[in-house]
């Protein structure tokens, strides 16, 4: 079981939980399980193609899995996965 | 509503205007009671844009876990994202709406001359097509 650390704005998807232990031998499998589980995470977590949201970060403990092998990264009982955005900005453009 | 304590906005102040003419960026720690965040906690984070940071700002991911990790250490959740505009007013530009993310409250620090001027907090959509104002209470 990876444990699936869930952002504070989502856990209103999760029944309020700030992480799930999930089964899955890969971060896709386990990102499948957590969507399969909260429906409404899947929205919030892919676009209606069924990729990731370009601003949905996934890391493996302190790895992002563009560097590793995306969702087919292998997991072990030990791996904590973490979602996190990517955010910009700037006065620019008003 | 978010409300930010003390100690939280004086950091913030202080690293908007140490900043300055650039804009700075970090995390807001705190509590959510059902639509009322407290921010108890300020995380400065070094802008990471490749540019002119007059006018940009960009996270690391990386450093927004670190965030969330320290975050979970001291019992607090990662509820929002500061930054700030130097010599321009607080709005949510069109660059910060395309560049945000639409799970967390992003308050604007206004900097003119060097020198705290006011502040706003917006609540971008799930699409990033537009933002609401979220009432924010910050101390004089
Ligand atoms: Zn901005």
């Amino acid at each position: 079981m990876a444990k699936v650390l869930i952002p504070t704005p989502l856990r209103q998807y999760s029944d309020k939980l700030d992480s799930v232990e999930l089964s899955g031998a890969t971060v896709g499998e386990v990102l499948g399980e957590l969507t399969g589980r909260y429906d409404e995470l899947r929205r919030h977590l892919y676009s209606d193609e069924g990729k990731l949201r370009s601003f949905v970060n996934v890391y493996v403990n302190d790895e992002d899995i563009r560097y590793l092998q995306r969702e087919a990264t292998p997991l072990t009982d030990k791996d904590t996965v973490s979602i996190v955005p990517s955010i910009a900005g700037g006065a620019h453009g008003d | 509503m978010i409300r930010i304590e003390k100690d939280a906005w004086d950091r913030m102040v202080a690293h908007a205007r140490s900043a300055y003419p650039d804009e700075c960026c970090g995390a807001m720690l705190g509590a959510i009671d059902n639509s009322h965040k407290t921010v108890k906690v300020a995380v400065e984070l070094e802008n990471a844009y490749q540019g002119e940071r007059g006018n940009r700002y960009e996270l690391r991911p990386e450093d927004l876990l670190r965030a969330d990790r320290e975050a979970r250490r001291q019992g607090l959740d990662l509820i929002g994202i500061f930054h700030s505009h130097p010599d321009a007013d607080a709005y949510f530009s069109a660059t910060d709406l395309k560049n945000s993310c639409p799970w967390y409250s992003f308050v604007v620090l206004s900097v003119k001359g060097g020198e705290f001027d006011h502040a706003a907090c917006y609540l971008p959509n799930a699409d990033q097509t537009a933002a609401d104002s979220e009432e924010l209470v910050y101390p004089n």
